[in-house]
């Protein structure tokens, strides 16, 4: 039984409560500053990261599987330490964005709701709960999309992200409904257990059930048959909350998918590489191709990260054959989350500023916007994978356990090979941007920069350098958590 | 009634049918909601059946959650629907240009 002090549950209270409580304040007083709803959930978030990483040195860690609805294991916490700092980078990035727009406390309140959803899907062990906390993470977004009510992009952007969303939760919850004619439970290790000595006439059904999964998680991950929406959604959302889907919702649609698909897939004995294999390439070639044709800054931005949810699918593609694989996948969904939402607040600064994203305006930023720019080429750098930095260390894991696997199947080099040939193409049109931003333009007056932006900034530069010197940290943790899946596997 | 388990199944997989056939077909934005409405009744319908048929109940608490999940995201779609209405005169997806790559 789950105890009332354990992660989640006191993440639910303190979370929900603060996201209740914002939109009452803005009824009961008028005048108050956005800054302060700011501050509020500024604070509620710190204090909840502090809480699950304090609760992860002291307390104890269950296992990966229970009988109740919700766990308190390594995956869980690694993913709500991230869900939570994109809420933070997100929440300081919108201090100067929202302040001279109105419904600022919703605005945070959403953010807060959306953050219990995407720390839920992580824990959840239950498929009822992981599609109420789906949900509960989704539905704040739709509304976030389009909180600029007078700009048609956002409108548009808006509609179609809702269109695709509902239609990924309702496959998900009819492969839910397959999953429990078939096993009649809904509890993911019970769910497993039925699968494993499942029998051949029903196999089919349980193909289709596990499909259905990859595509309805697949809508949020964007990969490439289900990717329609999401270049539309990132460029049209306010960027801030871009930020939040590139490197949240996103990142949430890979927790439930290592949770649901992977060990789905390992109980069917079914070979699953090859169809997450042509998925896997297609989508970072797709994405990276796309994004070299792009002249506006966010819609380039989003297809790359089209291009990044390829290089994370293939640790999933190869887990069984390689550990290694599935640890690079968790070390990049937490890269990927920090280097994605800093580009992303960089951009927020840059529609602050110079009002337009497209590529060719902001010629001179180094010198104009120095620290703004100096974040965004980090950030893209390690998008890029360039050595000192974290980006280069996951997928150097990534492209290793594509080898490594290819022992057993030779056209899982094809993996390692496209995968390098991408991150040399990314180099491209990432290089383009630093170019502009620095070799170009001979405007010299400097531009005021938000001191929101800058400190999600700085917070960037010193993670994503700090954790390509030093990665060891993370990489024992993803070991740990690999492990104690296999365990639980077993 | 006598009705079996197979009944109800058919029922929904011709639900679902009517869903993805609305949803690949129609551009109104009103008509592509409802597809998914029918959808997620036909998912409903299945853990229904399935919870009469099996020794748990538990889909249909599951059911439960699920109409009012929907209920809340329609009322969500609903209202940015109407927001688009008033910008675009129109609820035609097709007919919405502003982002292109």
């Amino acid at each position: 039984m789950i105890e009332i002090t354990s992660t989640p549950i006191v993440l639910i209270i303190v979370l929900g409560i603060a996201g209740v409580i914002l939109p009452i304040i803005s009824i009961t007083r008028k005048n108050v500053s956005s800054k302060l709803y700011g501050a509020i959930s500024l604070a509620v978030l710190i204090s909840s990261i502090l809480f699950v990483i304090y609760q992860l040195t002291s307390s104890a860690i269950l296992s990966s599987f229970s009988e109740d609805v919700l766990t308190v294991d390594l995956l869980g916490d690694l993913f709500a330490i991230s869900m939570l700092l994109v809420a933070i980078m997100t929440t300081v990035g919108s201090f100067d964005f929202i302040r001279k727009k109105s419904y600022s406390s919703i605005y945070f309140s959403l953010i807060l709701l959306s953050t219990i959803g995407m720390v839920l899907v992580a824990y959840s062990t239950d498929l009822v709960m992981l599609f109420v906390a789906w949900e509960l993470m989704s539905i704040p977004t739709y509304i976030l999309a389009g909180f600029l009510k007078k700009n048609p992009s956002s409108n548009e952007a808006a509609l179609k992200y809702f269109l695709f969303g509902a239609l990924s939760s309702a496959i998900i919850i009819y492969g839910i409904s397959i999953t429990y004619g078939i096993t009649g439970s809904t509890n993911i290790s019970e769910v497993i257990r039925v699968f494993s000595t499942i029998d051949a006439e029903m196999l089919p059904l349980a193909l289709l059930a596990v499909s259905m999964f990859i595509a309805g998680f697949g809508f949020k991950m964007g990969l490439v048959p289900f990717h329609m929406w999401l270049p539309d959604t990132y460029e049209g959302s306010p960027p801030t909350i871009t930020a939040l889907l590139a490197a949240g919702t996103k990142k949430a649609g890979f927790a439930a998918a290592i949770r649901i698909i992977i060990i789905g897939t390992i109980a069917l004995n079914f070979d699953w590489t090859l169809a997450l294999g042509i998925i896997a390439i297609m989508t970072m070639t797709i994405g990276n191709i796309a994004a070299i044709m792009q002249k506006n800054l966010t819609r380039m931005l989003a297809y790359s990260s089209i291009g990044h949810a390829g290089y994370i699918l293939i640790g999933l593609a190869t887990y069984p054959l390689s550990n290694i694989g599935l640890q690079g996948s968790l070390f990049h969904i937490i890269n990927h989350a920090v280097m994605k939402c800093a580009a992303f607040i960089a951009v927020t600064g840059i529609i602050i500023t110079i009002k337009t994203t497209y590529i060719d305006k902001i010629k001179g930023l180094g010198v104009r916007m120095p620290i703004t720019a100096l974040g965004l080429t980090i950030s893209l750098l390690a998008l890029a994978g360039v050595p000192p930095l974290n980006g280069f260390w996951s997928k150097l894991m990534l492209f290793g356990a594509a080898l490594d696997a290819g022992s057993t199947y030779s056209w899982i080099y094809w993996l390692a090979i496209a995968g390098v040939l991408n991150s040399a193409l990314s180099l491209a049109y990432y290089g383009w941007v630093i170019r502009k931003m620095y070799f170009e333009g001979d405007r010299t007056i400097s531009i005021k920069e938000p001191k929101s932006i800058i400190s999600v900034m700085i917070f960037s530069i010193l993670f994503i350098v700090g954790v390509g010197v030093y990665p060891d940290l993370i990489i024992q943790f993803t070991e740990k958590i690999i492990f104690q899946l296999t365990m639980a596997l077993n | 009634m006598n009705n079996t388990l197979i009944d109800f199944v058919i029922v929904s997989i011709t639900l679902l049918s009517i869903g993805i056939y609305g949803l690949a077909v129609k551009r109104n934005a009103i008509r592509m909601l409802f597809a998914i409405e029918i959808i997620i009744n036909a998912a409903n319908l299945n853990l229904i059946s399935f919870a009469r048929f099996l020794p748990h109940s538990s889909g249909q608490t599951l059911a439960l959650f699920s109409i009012a999940i929907a209920a809340a995201e329609v009322a969500v779609g609903l209202a940015l629907i109407i927001v688009a209405y008033r910008m675009y005169k129109n609820v035609d997806i097709a007919e919405f240009r502003s982002l292109k790559g």
